[in-house]
């Protein structure tokens, strides 16, 4: 009825956020176009298509070896800050602590601390115990500053939790471990897996910290800083690419797999 | 509840803890300590530090690009969030992740993607050659703009995201019940909708600014040599091995960020309790 009014304010308002999610999502048309291209240099629009950036990427030992050890790291981190966040939450969702409110704040600290200042503090720390330049100092400085993304994401779905599930199990018979595992793990796991996704990437794109604390090997994004600083090859264009399309399409499940944990419960 | 029978216990905590303890607590006062010890007690950081303009100055300027991101990120995103929280259901899925896309880029990417489209080759200036605008490339990349374009690109989603949410709570029937008792959209809008919503929004700029402030890849990248900020001279300061000075700047930065959040807050509860209660009718 009074719906006329509304129209071109309406039309307006989803213009604007068209632009405005053009010049979100721009980077993927500009960066995985350019990357097919057969020229030494950056140019745009691409000419002469092919995949000799590509072949350089896989041909260098030095870009894969930084892939490879960004990968070791960042598969540590995960299983690490993972396993790590999701027993905090069990205790802190399950339990009645007196301290509850103040362990949280503990915990989702690291979140809100500027990151170059963690960073820095991890490397002093390592430099101390003699630790760094190693890739499992690394790692777990990485899980550090995932743990407690896990521990939100977490603890968000075991709050959608129906605790009824498990005092069945626990009526009919199961122990207590056995009735957390078979009632609420389950419906715990969709967002314990997006959560490690989300804390892989977390590590495998992290900068700050391996760029203090790495000097005899590099990581992914060293590789692609220390590049990006000298000369902007179109290497790392490929690179990006590569980068993108993985993220996009991990962290998208990630994602859907959260929402779903999180929908089931309510309905 | 009967928390005794469920099976977890709190010694499943202590991994947690000790993660914290190990790379967060100790690292903090590791910081704390370097500052003023080097390695007998000093305060020559410090000194050096807060007695040179060159220093201030970059701190000056952080906490003003912060606070100017800021506002920018909010002043985009409300609409924006406005515009997803009034679709149904099954849109607002879609749009979200729409938003989300740019986020699950690494900062890295994002950043070397402003540099291909602003560079003196790049697409910007092939468009405005090609079109005739200008005959010289016009230099975009490395100046102080380029820095605002890129951060408020990359920090924009985390607004849009934290004001949905706030959005989300507000019961969309206020709204209609304004309008029936004769308030016009705008009014409605005004009255019932601002009010709540402007919560979210001032979560999610104190959230934007506090990002901004130990931002460091994106101003090396695409900003000049004046835009340099806190976090890429410390970076500077742990290359040169000034770890004493390093940590110094490192603290300066971390109470500046939290006198301004708290500075903001206070701000914002000024200007919001204005809007509300100034001219109920």
């Amino acid at each position: 009825m009074n719906k006329k009014p509304f129209n071109l304010s309406k039309f307006l308002l989803t213009g604007y956020f068209l632009v405005v999610i053009l010049y979100l999502v721009f980077p993927i048309f500009i960066v995985i176009p350019i990357s097919f291209s057969n020229n030494p240099f950056l140019r745009f629009p691409p000419s002469n298509l092919g995949v000799l950036w590509y072949e350089t990427y896989f041909g260098d030992s030095g870009w894969v070896e930084a892939t490879l050890l960004s990968l070791k790291v960042g598969l540590i981190a995960c299983v690490v800050s993972t396993v790590v966040g999701t027993l905090a939450v069990l205790v802190l969702e399950r339990q009645v602590l007196r301290s509850k409110n103040l362990l949280t704040y503990f915990i989702t600290s690291p979140i809100i601390v500027p990151h170059i200042f963690i960073s820095l503090g991890m490397f002093i720390f390592a430099i101390r115990l003699g630790i760094e330049d190693n890739a499992i100092t690394l790692a777990f400085a990485h899980a550090t500053i995932a743990f407690p993304f896990v521990f939100l994401i977490v603890g968000a779905s075991h709050r959608q939790l129906d605790p009824t599930y498990e005092r069945a199990a626990r009526v009919l018979g199961a122990g207590p471990v056995r009735a957390f595992f078979s009632a609420a793990f389950p419906s715990l796991l969709p967002g314990i897996v997006a959560a490690a996704v989300f804390s892989f990437f977390v590590s495998f794109d992290e900068l700050i910290i391996a760029e203090f604390m790495m000097s005899g090997q590099q990581t992914l994004p060293m590789r692609i800083w220390a590049d990006l600083k000298l000369e902007m090859r179109p290497t790392i264009a490929a690179v990006s690419s590569i980068l993108i399309v993985a993220s996009i399409i991990g962290m998208g499940a990630a994602e859907i797999l959260r929402r779903r944990s999180v929908n089931i419960s309510n309905n | 509840m009967n928390a005794k029978k469920k099976f977890t216990s709190t010694w499943l905590l202590w991994p947690a803890l000790f993660m914290l303890v190990a790379f967060f607590l100790i690292p903090t006062l590791d910081i704390l300590r370097a500052s003023v010890y080097d390695p007998e007690f000093t305060t020559k950081h410090f000194a050096k530090l807060l007695g040179s303009n060159v220093y201030l100055d970059v701190l000056w300027r952080t906490i003003r690009l912060s606070v100017i991101v800021a506002l920018i990120c909010a002043v985009i995103a409300y609409p924006i969030s406005y515009f997803i929280v009034q679709r149904p259901r099954k849109q607002q899925i879609f749009f979200l992740f729409l938003v989300f896309i740019p986020l699950w880029m690494s900062v890295l990417i994002r950043s070397y993607a402003w540099m291909v489209v602003l560079g003196r080759e790049g697409m910007i200036n092939a468009l405005l050659i090609g079109l005739g605008f200008t005959d010289e490339p016009v230099k975009m990349l490395f100046t102080t703009g380029a820095v605002y374009v890129a951060m408020v690109q990359i920090l924009l989603p985390i607004q849009i995201v934290t004001c949905y949410s706030a959005m989300t709570e507000i019961d969309l029937d206020l709204m209609r019940a304004a309008r029936i008792l004769g308030a016009k959209p705008w009014q409605a809008i005004r009255r019932v909708f601002l009010p709540l919503s402007l919560d979210g929004t001032v979560t999610g700029a104190i959230i934007v600014f506090m990002l901004s402030m130990g931002f460091f890849i994106t101003p090396a990248l695409v900003g000049g040599r004046k835009d340099i900020m806190m976090a890429n001279l410390i970076e500077f300061q742990v290359q040169q091995l000034n770890w004493g000075f390093a940590a110094a700047i490192s603290i300066v930065l971390l109470i500046g960020t939290v006198l301004c959040v708290i500075i903001i807050k206070r701000l914002s509860k000024i200007l919001i309790r204005r809007l509300v209660g100034g001219g109920h009718a």
